[in-house]
């Protein structure tokens, strides 16, 4: 009953009624490995992951976004007007102060809420059309990093890491081997903390637990909130290096970067305008940003992309 | 709760845990939950049992005699004063020569040759009925108005029997109450007891699962069991203890009858009627427990993604 065994996760999508959805999911890489791939041997092969998926055909955008809004009751909105395109196999950085609206992006992408007004399209299918149930299957393809971890306290490391795996329908044993490779990709030692409960784990551990438990399925989609708060720079300079490996080998990556609230910024701000024109290239990673070079960047102020 | 180690059967091993955890609580919650089924079983045999409408021996009832023959009295008249008196529910007109003839009938009087008797010295009269439930002082208040109307010779009613049943119905209808009552707390008892036992939906196991893209019918299926399992073992402990009371009391009720010459059977409970009792009532907690489990997962989802 977790879900249905196939090559593809999405393949339910068909048996749920959402037409053209696989096909489009198909052309754009969405969906985790085939499972063929998914040896002993090669469940993180030093994260050199071949592309799964031949993309030739593929479509420029992976998720677009199209004038979005979203707005919780009768306070300001959290998002404004936001036009955002993504491509397959690139890392977005999203940045901006608290409150800015990158947690909300991160949830509308994910499919957890619905935009109060506006499109987000992931692989051309709009996601706020898609069935409750539809989407839930869906974030069985996704890594998803949320802002507060969500870990299940009263259970252990391996079991937080391991559940990712078994709800995508990966045997017990199995869900269980991925789950170790994962922790000791992200540098938490397995022997140590893995039968530990997480409700006694440092925030540093915790946060590196969570992102275990995204990488574990080896999604085709990361979309990870505040991926390297709690993080001390070596640990988020390794946890960064190790997503790049992901995105390197086609994997998408949406992640969030909370900076300081700069007043200066927003007097600078113009009308929100379209992101292909406002993406630009972080720093290279070197003294300054654990970011990789290959990352770009939109920042965001009080829901607007101002930069 | 969560059957992350497996499926089906792990979520029942985490129900079997969770009882094991609190054993008391759910030992009494099961005795409740028996003590409500048996209560519903016994009201629902009541019910069917008894009819829908009174009986007429549960009515009072009187003749008026009336003065003069037929032809030489307007009975319409008579009929109609007497449906004006309070509580009359309904009158009927028994000639003298209808009377005659049941009369003589009777076991007993057959022989002595009634129908013979001339001139027939019985009067015509009214078979008056009151209404059910109507107090013996309204009663007899009514008979002494219709001993006072015109043509009207005499009213044949004897008090004493009205009254005793009357007593015995209102002993009746205080033990019914007081059954209800009964079973009402005994209902508030065991939902109480069932709440407390009942696992919990945990709020950070729902979000985290929904986020993961687990079915909810992963997150709910313990709670189904759980259910199920409660109101299985609740179905059988009140079919059981009906059936041995029923096993028990029915020589006693038996010599009973026997007594006072009433046809008494009672057979004892079919075993296929239990088991499909057994089967719906565990059907009925597994939906009420499912029903609940998404309610409570729909709220805190509610909550975290508004």
């Amino acid at each position: 009953m977790r879900g249905r065994r196939c090559d593809l996760d999405l393949s339910w999508i068909i048996a749920a009624g959402t037409d053209g959805v696989l096909e489009a999911a198909r052309a754009a890489g969405i969906g985790t490995l085939p499972r063929k791939q998914y040896g002993t041997a090669d469940t993180f092969p030093s994260v050199k992951i071949e592309p799964h998926l031949a993309a030739t055909d593929a479509p420029a955008s992976l998720l677009t976004l199209e004038r979005v809004e979203k707005r919780y009751g009768a306070f300001r909105p959290a998002l404004v007007d936001i036009s955002l395109s993504i491509a397959r196999g690139e890392f977005l950085v999203v940045r901006g102060p608290g409150a800015s609206g990158k947690s909300t992006l991160l949830r509308l992408l994910a499919g957890l809420e619905s935009p109060t007004g506006g499109t987000v399209r992931l692989a051309g299918e709009d996601v706020a059309r898609m069935r409750a149930a539809s989407r839930v299957h869906l974030r069985r393809s996704m890594g998803i990093l949320p802002s507060g971890d969500s870990l299940l306290d009263r259970h252990s490391v391996l079991h937080n890491v391991a559940l990712a795996a078994w709800i995508a329908g990966t045997p017990r044993e199995e869900s269980l081997r991925r789950a170790r490779a994962a922790l000791d990709l992200v540098g938490v030692d397995v022997e140590r903390y893995g039968a530990a409960p997480c409700t006694g784990l440092a925030a540093g551990v915790r946060h590196r637990v969570a992102i275990a438990r995204a990488l574990v399925n080896r999604p085709a989609l990361l979309l990870l909130d505040d991926v390297v708060a709690s993080l001390d720079q070596a640990a988020a300079a390794h946890v960064l290096r190790v997503i790049d490996q992901f995105t390197e080998s086609g994997v998408t990556v949406v992640a969030t970067d909370r900076i300081e609230r700069q007043p200066e910024n927003v007097e600078k701000a113009q009308t929100p305008t379209s992101v292909s024109a406002n993406l630009e290239a972080l720093p290279p990673a070197g003294a300054a940003s654990p970011w990789p070079a290959r990352a770009r960047a939109i920042h965001l102020h009080d829901g607007k992309i101002v930069s | 709760m969560m059957n992350f180690t497996g499926g089906r059967l792990s979520a029942l091993g985490e129900v079997f845990a969770g009882i094991f955890r609190r054993p008391l609580s759910f030992l009494l919650s099961i005795g409740a939950l028996a003590l409500v089924f048996a209560s519903a079983i016994v009201c629902a045999a009541i019910a069917r049992a008894l009819p829908i409408d009174p009986p007429s021996w549960m009515q009072a009832q009187a003749l008026v005699l009336v003065a003069g023959a037929e032809g030489e009295v307007d009975l319409a008249a008579v009929r109609s004063a007497i449906s004006q008196v309070a509580p009359v529910a309904a009158s009927e007109f028994v000639g003298r020569d209808v009377a005659l003839a049941r009369l003589a009938q009777r076991k007993g009087l057959t022989s002595i040759g009634l129908e013979e008797l001339k001139p027939n010295p019985l009067p015509d009269a009214f078979a008056v009925r009151f209404a059910p439930g109507a107090s013996p002082d309204a009663v007899e208040a009514a008979i002494a108005q219709l001993r006072k109307l015109h043509n009207v010779e005499g009213v044949e009613y004897p008090p004493e029997p009205y009254r005793k049943l009357s007593t015995l119905l209102q002993a009746a209808r205080l033990v019914v109450v007081g059954g209800a009552v009964f079973l009402g707390a005994s209902l508030a008892i065991a939902i109480g007891l069932v709440a407390a036992a009942w696992p919990r939906v945990d709020a950070q196991e729902v979000e985290v699962l929904h986020l993961l893209g687990a079915d909810p019918a992963v997150v709910r299926r313990p709670y189904v069991y759980s259910g199920a399992l409660y109101f299985l073992l609740g179905a059988a402990g009140a079919w059981g203890s009906l059936a041995g009371a029923a096993h028990w009391l029915a020589p006693a009720l038996g010599d009973l009858a026997q007594k006072y010459s009433l046809a008494w059977s009672m057979d004892p409970p079919a075993l296929g009627t239990g088991l499909a009792f057994c089967f719906f009532a565990a059907c009925f907690g597994a939906m009420i427990a499912s029903g609940a489990a998404y309610l409570a997962g729909r709220r805190v989802l509610a909550a975290q993604y508004p």
